[in-house]
């Protein structure tokens, strides 16, 4: 690949100079995106967010030749990351890769949304996220982890278990939920959070 | 074994999300097929990410202090309106499968396909076709389905013809090909594909196939058809 920096030669000294600095903190990334998902932690959020912004609103600014869509990119790559960041597996992948697919994956149906004046948002059949691109390789590992999974699962208390079963496997709303089970929605996010923390803690330790 | 492959650059264009969705979706269906493009693409897009996400200078020799600030500001704002929502994506269940028929065969879809629209099934003596919809313009992709026995006469293209063989296999004066090769065309070549049992095709081109053999030009309306 051809370097952006080759015809500033006075430029490229101080890049080379300060690369250390310029390295990306690959863990710290991660670690923030596990503390948004355990913890809706806005604080990590945060860290990621202005670790990321301003690279993705130059890239969409260049690709897109349009400050609004640019900030639309933005705010969509990063609202997938908040709702997501529980399907981000460091074990699959640098978060950097992930961030990039879901902006890649944003900034496609944006334009298609655009040019052929189509919403079929087609981008997450064409480039799954790394979590769901899995699930055909690897069918074998993947059936021993959703065993893994159903076992941890029943570790919980019983009125979070119905709550995860319905959310994760059988794809009811939360909204659904609460209908299907008389409960307040309060009550049927407030379970789904409590549970989806000690599921990932408790996967966590299982992988370490 | 696959033989035919997309270019180095195809799968670049393709990791850079470049490609229009019908050539993207030809890809990505041969990478489920193919663990050495498959493997190529993981390495291509973590290294795009990574050269994307670098912290480059270029940022504060660009953008003077006036512009960080306000960026600065909406920045927060949009935190504040993300991080608002309580909304978390579920975990995806098994993918349903899709599959769609051809002369009493039925061919389950790759999961790349399932969610396009698709039109009614044409046929023209053993070729069956069906539009995939994706409102490309010139450029029309199709699910192809040659019969057993069935051939496509030999043709030229004005512009260029993925065909992605899907199932089933098919020959040309060129060899065999088996269901994952990525055969893509363009007005430089000629084939002539037969199939003995069947197969079925992904096919994307952006311009009618074009006859080009004596008493063959008779079926220039196939061309059209097939496009
Ligand atoms: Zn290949």
């Amino acid at each position: 690949m051809q370097s952006v920096h080759s015809e500033l030669p006075s430029h490229q000294a101080a890049v080379t100079s300060s690369s250390m600095t310029n390295k990306i903190d690959h863990s710290q990334l991660c670690q923030w995106l596990k503390s948004i998902a355990v913890d809706r932690d806005k604080q990590a959020f945060t860290g990621v967010f202005k670790f990321f912004a301003p690279k993705i609103q130059r890239i969409a600014q260049s690709k897109l030749n349009n400050e609004a869509l640019a900030a639309e990119v933005l705010q969509d790559t990063m609202s997938n990351v908040w709702r997501k960041a529980h399907l981000f597996d460091d074990s699959k992948g640098a978060a950097t890769t992930w961030v990039y697919t879901i902006m890649r994956n944003v900034t496609f149906d944006l334009l298609r949304k655009m040019k052929a004046n189509k919403e079929d948002n087609l981008s997450d059949d064409i480039w799954p996220l790394a979590e769901a691109l899995n699930t055909e390789d690897d069918s074998f590992s993947d059936h021993i982890q959703s065993r893994n999974l159903l076992g941890v699962i029943e570790t919980l208390p019983e009125n979070q278990q119905q709550v995860v079963k319905g959310f994760y496997f059988m794809e009811m709303s939360q909204e659904q939920l609460a209908v299907h089970l008389n409960l307040p929605l309060g009550t049927i996010k407030s379970r789904l959070r409590l549970a989806l923390g000690k599921l990932k803690l408790k996967l966590g330790e299982h992988h370490d | 074994m696959i033989k035919h492959h997309p270019t180095f650059s195809m799968l670049q264009n393709f990791v850079d999300g470049d490609l229009p969705a019908s050539l993207a979706a030809g890809v990505a269906m041969h990478a489920g097929m193919c663990p050495m493009c498959q493997q190529k693409i993981i390495q291509l897009t973590e290294q795009v990410a990574e050269a994307n996400f670098e912290e480059s200078s270029d940022l504060d020799l660009f953008t003077n202090d006036a512009d960080m600030k306000t960026a600065e500001l909406d920045f927060d704002d949009i935190i504040g309106e993300i991080t608002a929502s309580d909304d978390v994506e579920p975990m995806k269940a098994a993918s349903i499968e899709r599959s769609v028929s051809f002369k009493g065969t039925q061919y389950v879809l790759p999961n790349v396909l399932r969610n396009m629209s698709l039109g009614k099934t044409a046929q023209i003596g053993k070729l069956s076709r069906a539009r995939i919809l994706l409102d490309e313009g010139e450029i029309h992709t199709n699910l192809l389905h040659i019969g057993a026995g069935g051939s496509i006469p030999e043709h030229t293209h004005k512009g260029f013809e993925l065909t992605l063989l899907l199932a089933g296999t098919f020959a040309d004066e060129q060899g065999e090909y088996v269901p994952g090769d990525f055969i893509m065309l363009d007005k430089r070549h000629q084939h002539q594909p037969a199939t003995e049992l069947g197969c079925l095709c992904y096919t994307v081109a952006n311009d009618a196939l074009h006859f080009t053999q004596g008493i063959n030009k008779l079926l220039n309306p196939i061309g059209s058809f097939i496009y």
